[in-house]
């Protein structure tokens, strides 16, 4: 039956079982959209809860409007004569990235488990 | 106390001891494991940088502010840089110059020598016509090239590093760090890791890559070589290849583009002809142990080719992964083990 001193095997189980908890479920795999302006950080945006799609507006000068969906984010439009940042498309995974360099606002993806740690090219 | 008791505390403590132990591994291993991104512009491009450790803020704030403080010496667009005084001052005196420059100078003019001109910084007077990236993109007229041309040679540029002075020898003469800068701008980032104490990191400016230090879980840092073929998504890999320390740089004609009656135009000039090279590559990848010579090395190799490329790149006990239209990849002997194809349409030359 329970003895008193059963108490010092279970305490040390119940902190392992807590820690690991903690660990393990602070590393989520879904991405967090990050909106950056001029390097400052404007917006998070936790992609796994996103339920519908959603328009950002985030002005400047460029008159940019990101969209950001459930899993995605993308550059849905902006001033600038290239494009390069719409035409990049939806960013769904960690580390993944768009940028609009007249603008100076950048989009990214991160996430604790990133596919690459940088990028050459 | 009975003997079943003793021992029950026995055990009970040994555990508690673990997973205090445990406790305590976990708060300093993790420190090692926060990362600290951050991204901010310079040089015309996006810099990203992820550092390791309990200075990670420090290192970061010191790295982007070194890269700055870079940009403001050698950026020839940059009134009273180094660069910009050294181009106005052609044709006339040898100036004093920061022996960062110097350095970045000599550098240059070392690999411009072993490639035989492939690479030439002397080369603003055609680039500037062509304006890649600017606001006056435009395909210079053969007269124009012609009179221009004679300007662009490496040979005229004389340093002194003794005095830390340089002189262009010939009015109209000028430089252009444009083929260096990224790769310099990372041997800024990566010294100012190692004096702010990081762990380790990571910084990419541009095409430019720079690593410090190993990351906790003892893993090399897997740097993806861009598809030349994504268009305009920056993240589609064609490649992976596996640091453990050192920089990587990449050329491609893919990078800076225009095109004018129905022809691309890219960025990578040829020194010789003062019109972008057709040799049949689309990129040029160069890992080095150091930054800027990275840099220099995947233009020179985009330049001259596959076979001279590989000769140079021994000089510099360097290593190198040419892509070419048809989709081939060929990689140096050194890197073999590291490089690994992540597209199917593309096919390792033996």
């Amino acid at each position: 039956m329970f003895k008193k001193q059963d108490i010092f095997l279970i305490i040390p189980f119940l902190l392992i079982a807590a820690a690991l908890l903690i660990w393990f479920g602070s590393k989520p795999n879904s991405g967090i959209a990050v909106v950056e302006k001029n390097g400052a950080e404007l917006y998070r945006f936790d992609l796994s809860q996103q339920t519908s799609a959603q328009e950002i507006d985030v002005g400047g000068s460029y008159h940019v409007k990101l969209l950001l969906e459930p899993g995605a984010i993308s550059f849905e439009h902006s001033d600038c004569r290239d494009q390069i940042c719409v035409r990049t498309g939806k960013l769904t995974k960690p580390g993944q990235a768009a940028v609009c360099l007249p603008a100076k606002i950048s989009i990214k993806i991160v996430g604790k488990n990133k596919d690459f740690d940088g990028y050459t090219g | 106390m009975s003997r079943n008791k003793k021992l029950v505390i026995l055990l009970s403590t040994v555990l508690a001891v673990i997973v205090i132990s445990l406790i305590f591994i976990w708060m300093k291993f993790g420190q090692k494991l926060q990362s600290y991104e951050c991204t901010n512009y310079a040089m015309g491009t996006y810099i990203q940088q992820t550092v390791y450790g309990g200075k990670r803020v420090e290192a970061a704030t010191a790295a982007a502010k070194s890269v700055g403080a870079l940009e403001d010496l050698i950026s020839w667009r940059i009134d009273d840089s180094d660069i910009a005084n050294l181009n106005k001052a052609a044709g006339t005196d040898w100036i004093k110059l920061d022996s960062k420059t110097i350095a970045i100078l000599q550098k240059s003019l070392d690999v411009a020598k072993k490639s035989d001109g492939a690479l030439d910084i002397t080369i603003l007077p055609i680039s500037s016509m062509w304006d890649f990236g600017g606001t006056n993109q435009r395909v210079p007229s053969a007269d124009e090239i012609k009179k221009y041309i004679q300007y662009v040679n490496y040979n005229n540029l004389r340093i002194d590093q003794a005095s830390s002075t340089a002189s262009l020898k010939f009015h109209y003469m000028a430089v252009d760090l444009g083929a260096v800068g990224k790769g310099a701008a990372c041997d800024e980032a990566i010294a100012a890791y190692k004096s702010a104490g990081a762990d380790c990191g990571i910084i990419a400016v541009g095409g430019s890559v720079g690593v410090y230090g190993t990351k906790s879980d003892k893993s090399p840092w897997h740097i993806a070589v861009r598809d030349p073929d994504s268009k305009d998504d920056q993240t589609v890999a064609m490649g992976t290849i596996d640091l453990t320390s050192g920089f990587i740089s990449t050329s491609g004609s893919y990078e800076k583009t225009f095109t004018e009656n129905g022809v691309i135009y890219h960025h990578l000039l040829n020194p010789k002809t003062g019109y972008p090279e057709n040799n049949g590559l689309v990129s040029t990848t160069v890992v080095c142990d150091n930054g800027a010579l990275s840099d220099a090395l995947s233009t020179a190799c985009f330049i001259l080719g596959k076979e001279k490329g590989e000769a140079l790149l021994k000089e510099y006990n360097a290593g190198g992964i040419f892509i070419d239209k048809n989709n081939k990849v060929y990689v140096t002997e050194n890197l073999k083990n590291t490089f690994k194809i992540a597209k199917e349409r593309y096919t390792l030359a033996e």
